[in-house]
């Protein structure tokens, strides 16, 4: 008896472990994204986003032989006690130009949760939840749709989100 | 043409690039290391001290055209940089397989495989058998193996 897997639906997470004093600027990542969301402008390219870029391409090329190319990249600013829409990355009429994974970052956050769907053959309309700590990645396939949630009351919560599709 | 390594925290090769020679030389217009790892750490975002330059014409401890080995092999993604021996070492065959220094390689703990005799050289030759020695690492013994039986 011999077995094929056709597909799979992995995530990735983990802390984004950069060298010793060369972590990623959140700070500079939370005010691009501010600027861009009160601005209603593209993410600008900045040497800190080119960091947390190369660094998750780098490591899941190393870890598991996927080579990613980017496709788009924003941040997003969650309200305290918000909780998002369903997001979906791919566009069901234009899967050609859909990316193939979507990486969340927590560039300033605080109880904020990934609620990652999925569908487990004939069970449908799984979920897999998921804290999103500050300088934590989780990357999962854009085919998934998923909710972030802010829950406390306090502060903004910041997200950033990079897209990639693999070769 | 120069070649860097770009380490991961745990001396793991994430990444080998290649550098133009102009831009590794230092004030006296001789290439030097540090010169081309302080230009990666500023147009690279990654440490000057966690780039490693790489021969391409190095494997196994020896220069392909002659020349003067550099840091055992040319490092390759996934290989590991060992700092005390100046090597680049690729992934571990096998678990009982130990470091060979001199050779920059992976080597059983009994020694290379045994050579083949004349008869089983001829026979690869004449393309009726393929005798190779195989690498048992349940018994730690080299079994010849005909890949043609």
């Amino acid at each position: 008896m011999q077995k094929k897997v056709l597909t799979e639906q992995a995530l990735y997470f983990g802390d984004v472990a950069m060298p010793k004093d060369w972590d990623i600027d959140r700070d500079k990542l939370s005010g691009d994204i501010l600027q861009s969301v009160i601005q209603n402008k593209d993410f600008p390219f900045s040497r800190t986003w080119d960091m947390l870029n190369t660094y998750m391409r780098d490591f899941i090329g190393l870890d598991y032989g996927i080579n990613l190319v980017n496709k788009n990249s924003w941040g997003d600013i969650y309200k305290p006690g918000q909780v998002s829409k369903p997001l979906l990355n791919v566009d069901p009429v234009d899967l050609r130009n859909s990316p193939d994974f979507t990486m969340l970052y927590g560039v300033k956050v605080d109880k904020c949760w990934v609620r990652i769907h999925f569908d487990d053959n004939r069970r449908k309309g799984r979920s897999w939840d998921i804290e999103l700590k500050k300088n934590m990645f989780v990357m999962f396939p854009s085919t998934n749709m998923y909710i972030v949630s802010n829950d406390q009351k306090d502060s903004l919560n910041f997200v950033q989100t990079i897209t990639y599709e693999y070769i | 043409m120069a070649h860097f390594a770009k380490l991961g925290a745990n001396s793991k090769v994430i990444q080998v690039l290649t550098l133009d020679n102009k831009d590794m030389l230092n004030a006296d217009g001789v290439e030097d290391e540090t010169v081309g790892q302080q230009y990666l750490e500023t147009h690279n975002n990654w440490p000057a001290q966690m780039w490693i330059q790489t021969s391409y014409n190095t494997v196994g401890g020896t220069h392909r055209n002659g020349g003067t080995p550099l840091r055992g092999n040319y490092a390759g993604i996934g290989y590991t940089w060992d700092e005390d021996d100046q090597i680049f070492w690729p992934k571990k065959p096998y678990a009982s397989w130990v470091k060979h220094n001199a050779s920059a390689s992976w080597k059983s703990p009994i020694g290379d495989a045994p050579a083949l005799t004349a008869e089983q050289e001829s026979q690869n030759t004449a393309d009726t058998h393929s005798w190779s020695y195989v690498w048992n690492e349940a018994n730690t013994t080299w079994d010849l193996t005909d890949s043609k039986a």
